[in-house]
């Protein structure tokens, strides 16, 4: 396959996630493969932020990538949390023993191969939610069309994740009005249920659910379920009758 | 270009006022698009559940309609995902809406419209645009129809979202046009017919289209006990 080619199976893939059974980790572990596949690099690796404001790994393109990333966000120095702080491309072309930059990452890296690191920001319109570490055997920089192309990956990778969560934030609002629209239904229906049965107006009927749902400790919306599929009989909600029975 | 369409349409909601209302949302859907009224219909369960705004009369009818008889353009759209355009509801090419369509071209409809709300995967409901003319959208009409309902729907999520949980925010609930009545009375004749309320709401609405009457009139009946259905008679008056 030609580079063209892989760069545009990886786009394929990377969107194709936004369709179904979307998952943030799968989604990033394929753009962490790909980079090393397309790119100039020898591993890969994605941090995200969480709900609290800290980066968290979510993919690597290997277990060494992995603890070194750990590494880094343990000792709270190296390219992928300055990329994060910062919101821009973060570069170290050359790391040595004695690094004045990242002093305790620096010789981590070099222990399991890597003398170059790339980090790029996953952003998207001043949010920054995460980011791209790519780290290389050899000294230097990555060429402009990798640095480019690792950038478009991670747009996208950014985009879907994204859109992912405004569709999940709007799915959870709008089960919330659903269910709310349908309490409201149940209730309207078990007031005339029992104004039917027991001869009350509406205001009464009402009062009458709300009465035997505060006193048996019970939401007004299952009381009206219940009289509805009628395993609560409209009668048993009287109180008078209620004290009869015992 | 998309921005602009955008741009202009929240200028157009917002106008003087810093709080958005429900009625407002409606009455700009109808002016953007050059029609003459619009309505939103929110929609739970695959059913309507009653109408969040109209801009006018004809537009409350258009849903009262739609919410008696199940059926209409934004009950297609919601269950389509898609647009539903007849431009010429008085002499339509394929004729669908049996119950609807006569109502509503007696009440002065002539071309109506309906747009889905959805954001990806999440549908609250459909907007519905009519005109008092026959005639086919035109292509700005259209996006812009289209740019308006997501507009409409992000407001309905942005408005809901800070409501108490199990419950339909404030925002929403004023303006809005819920069946209580049809509810209360679909309760009273599921009692009287020993049925489920499913049941009893298809024994109201098939009384209704029956003789002619609107729904919620029947059910104001019943809920004032002027009209019971366990008659011998059959679903009579009593008097």
């Amino acid at each position: 396959m030609s580079r063209e080619e892989s760069i545009v199976r990886t786009f394929v893939e990377l969107t194709d996630t936004l369709v179904e059974d979307f998952d943030v980790v799968e989604l990033l572990t394929v753009l962490a493969a790909r980079c090393v596949d397309v790119l100039d690099v020898a591993a890969a690796g994605l941090m995200l932020v969480n709900a609290d404001g800290e980066l968290r790994v979510i993919a690597s393109s290997s277990e060494a990538m992995r603890l070194l990333e750990l590494f880094e966000l343990q000792s709270e120095e190296g390219p992928c949390t300055e990329c994060f702080a910062t919101g821009v491309a973060t570069v170290h072309p050359r790391l040595t023993e004695g690094d004045l930059r990242w002093p305790r990452f620096a010789p981590r890296a070099l222990e399991v191969g890597f003398h170059s690191v790339h980090a790029l920001p996953m952003r998207l319109r001043g949010q920054t939610i995460g980011a791209l570490n790519l780290f290389r055997i050899d000294n230097g920089s990555l060429t402009e069309a990798d640095l480019s192309t690792a950038q478009a990956f991670a747009d996208v990778a950014t985009i879907a994740m994204l859109q992912n969560r405004a569709a999940s934030e709007a799915q959870a609002v709008n089960d919330q009005l659903n269910h709310a629209l349908n309490s409201r239904v149940v209730i309207e229906q078990a007031k005339g249920m029992v104004a039917e049965r027991d001869g009350l107006d509406m205001e009464h009927s009402f009062r009458r659910l709300r009465a035997y749902a505060r006193s048996n400790n019970l939401r007004l919306v299952d009381v009206a379920c219940s009289v509805i599929d009628g395993s609560l009989v409209a009668a048993s909600l009287d109180p008078k009758v209620a004290r009869r029975d015992v | 270009m998309a921005d602009d369409r955008r741009l202009r349409i929240l200028a157009h909601l917002l106008g003087d006022e810093s709080e958005l209302e429900n009625v407002r949302l409606c009455e700009v859907c109808a002016e953007v698009t050059g029609m003459s009224g619009a309505g939103i219909m929110l929609m739970a369960g695959d059913v309507p559940q009653g109408s969040l705004c109209t801009s006018d009369k004809v537009s409350a009818f258009i849903e009262e309609a739609q919410f008696a008889f199940g059926e209409g353009p934004c009950v297609d759209a919601y269950h389509s995902d898609l647009p539903v355009l007849e431009p010429d509801l008085a002499n339509p090419a394929t004729s669908r809406w049996m119950a609807f369509t006569g109502p509503a071209v007696d009440a002065g409809v002539r071309a109506i419209f309906g747009f889905p709300l959805h954001m990806g995967g999440v549908r609250l409901g459909a907007l519905n645009l009519y005109r008092d003319a026959p005639g086919a959208l035109t292509d700005e009409q259209y996006a812009d129809a289209l740019a308006i309902a997501d507009i409409a729907t992000r407001a309905v999520l942005v408005m809901q979202s800070n409501a108490p949980l199990g419950q339909m925010a404030t925002e929403l609930a004023s303006g809005a046009h819920f069946e209580y009545v049809v509810h209360q009375a679909s309760g009273m004749v599921a009692a009287q017919l020993g049925v489920s309320v499913g049941q009893a709401l298809i024994r109201l609405r098939a009384y209704a289209f029956g003789n002619a009457r609107p729904l919620r009139a029947v059910a104001e009946d019943v809920v004032a006990r002027r009209l019971r259905f366990d008659d011998a008679s059959g679903e009579q008056d009593p008097t």
